[in-house]
């Protein structure tokens, strides 16, 4: 069953773009990955589904029923860290986080002292006092504290130290094994690339791509690195199938999909002084779906 | 309940500075009260130099400053000012909280329905202006009250009270209205000032022409306080029409705010 269905999602700000267009499917149990640049619509459509704003055309569905008629309902079983985390900040942390458990009929008091313990979060401190990681670490917390079965993250690690990424992603594995579905937000793709089995690029408000991570790692590019003891044209290896051509102080960098021995013809004519073929990055890959139309 | 008590806990302390603010100035205008009543005479002669249009706009045409109650009257027209203030000022910060501080993501993304979040909020609202307006009665009937020698008019002095919640239940109507409709609100109060100013002007110039064609625009003409000390009664069909125009502006933002976009 899908845990999330957004059908043909779209949010305009009068004629501003939000979301053109948007549909894509969470399974129940699955990480599901929200990737893009900044301003491409991530927290667009993460805010419409959770019923902050209506969409323009379009609908959403969260376990089944829809997200305007039906979200007070529906949202009894998310957890939502949103990317921003501002509070009341004349609160102190614990009464925020009692403040926020008294909404949910499952919410499990024991859990707030268990996930700061966790995340060495100091709950006799005031909002406002608090840094923005520490913030981040308030959000993790309260939206996790009532065992949701959807967890909505949102740009979750800014602020967090690499020690407390960990932590979270931890985190996060365990809920997931414990049944929660999660849908993460990020701009970073290696973090992506940690959790998700599947994930949907997003840019300028459009899906570009659904992808499954498994076949993005496995992606037929190679990664060459060539530098060549002549010169030669900058577009020598300008062939059909090569990506992201780089030419800088006598070295070629490029992605390629295809033939490679059309690349080895290439080479063998000439003295080689470095040569590297490898795998490459998820970043790399995807840099295409990042890049301006034409550019590509 | 519990956005509510949150809400409460939250406002409760500025209602009561608020309150505070109201009681120290009638308390401090009436010790004034002796010495000015003592000379009423040269007070009043000093007074009817300036133009009619002035004196009406003043309110003090008909007020009798040697009198308790309507020296009493003549202060409290202030004491309604700070009021109106602080419910415009509250209406407009209650709904427009969230979208300040940025916490809409925290509070809305809670499983509760925009009305529910709505009613807790303007209850919580309507709750300190009803707790101000007993708190403060309680000490201007004890303050008026200390002068025992010259007897007043409870019944009346009760009316001129009773404008205070109701122009402040105006204003906290027309408050959150505003809040609902502007995209965004920064800071509440010079916006409250300028908003409740602007009505109290119309009054003064409403008074000054004297010609009732500006009566219904300001609900500080429908309490005019030397009209209730003269007449010794509210005029019902205004305490109805305020009551009216309140339910309509409070029920307009609780429909526009559940259809608002909030934004981060």
């Amino acid at each position: 069953m899908a845990v999330i269905e957004v059908n043909h999602l779209s949010k305009y700000y009068g004629r501003t773009r939000g979301i053109v267009d948007v549909s894509f499917q969470v399974e129940e149990g699955e990480i599901y990955g929200f990737i893009g640049p900044n301003g491409a619509g991530k927290s667009t459509t993460i805010r419409a589904l959770l019923g902050l704003i209506y969409p323009s055309g379009g609908n959403a569905r969260i376990f089944g029923q829809d997200c305007i008629e039906k979200g007070p309902i529906i949202r009894r079983d998310i957890g939502y860290l949103p990317s921003e985390v501002f509070y009341y900040d004349n609160m102190k942390v614990i009464d925020l986080l009692k403040y926020s458990a008294s909404f949910y009929p499952s919410s499990d008091y024991q859990r707030i002292y268990e996930l700061s313990e966790m995340l060495d979060l100091d709950l006799k401190r005031k909002i406002e006092d608090l840094s923005y990681g520490n913030r981040k670490k308030v959000g993790i917390v309260q939206g996790l504290l009532h065992s949701p079965r959807l967890i909505i993250l949102d740009e979750p690690t800014g602020g967090l130290d690499p020690l407390m990424q960990q932590k979270f992603f931890q985190l996060i594995k365990s809920e997931n094994q414990h049944g929660a579905s999660v849908l993460f937000s990020s701009h970073i793709l290696t973090e992506v690339q940690k959790l998700c089995s599947r994930v949907a690029i997003i840019k300028e408000g459009i899906i570009i791509g659904i992808e499954d991570m498994r076949t993005l790692g496995r992606t037929s590019y190679k990664r060459f690195v060539i530098e060549l003891a002549e010169v030669v044209d900058e577009n020598y290896f300008d062939l059909p199938g090569t990506a992201n051509l780089k030419y800088e102080d006598g070295s070629f960098t490029f992605l390629f999909q295809g033939e490679i021995n059309q690349i080895v013809d290439r080479i063998h004519k000439h003295q080689i002084k470095n040569l590297i073929v490898e795998e490459p990055s998820l970043e790399e890959v995807f840099l295409h779906y990042y890049e301006p139309e034409g550019e590509q | 309940m519990n956005i509510f008590i949150q809400e409460f806990k939250i406002s409760v302390v500025s209602a009561l500075y608020w309150t505070a603010a109201m009681t120290l100035f009638i308390l401090f205008f009436m010790l004034m009260y002796p010495p000015i009543a003592a000379q009423a005479q040269v007070m009043e002669n000093l007074l009817n130099n300036f133009p009619l249009e002035i004196r009406r706009a003043l309110g003090i045409t008909t007020m009798n400053l040697s009198e308790l109650l309507g020296f009493y009257g003549f202060i409290f027209i202030y004491v309604l000012l700070i009021g109106s203030v602080y419910a415009m000022k509250a209406g407009l910060s209650g709904l427009s909280e969230e979208i300040r501080s940025g916490s809409v993501d925290f509070l809305l993304a809670k499983p509760v329905s925009r009305l529910a979040v709505a009613t807790a909020k303007t209850s919580s609202l309507l709750t300190n202006i009803l707790i101000q307006n007993l708190l403060f009665l309680t000490a201007a009937f004890f303050i008026v009250g200390a002068y025992q020698d010259s007897s007043f008019d409870k019944s009346v002095f009760l009316q001129v009270n009773l404008s205070l919640i109701q122009s402040q239940l105006f204003f906290a109507a027309l408050g959150a209205f505003t809040a609902v409709i502007a995209h965004k609100i920064k800071s509440p109060l010079p916006i409250a000032l300028a908003i409740v100013f602007i009505f109290y002007i119309l009054q003064m110039l409403n008074d000054a022409l004297g010609d009732g064609k500006l009566l219904y625009i300001s609900p500080f003409a429908y309490f005019s306080t030397p009209r209730i000390i003269e007449q010794g009664i509210i005029e019902w069909h205004f305490v109805l029409l305020n009551l009216l125009i309140s339910t309509i502006l409070i029920s307009l933002s609780f429909c526009l705010y559940q259809r608002k976009d909030l934004p981060a």
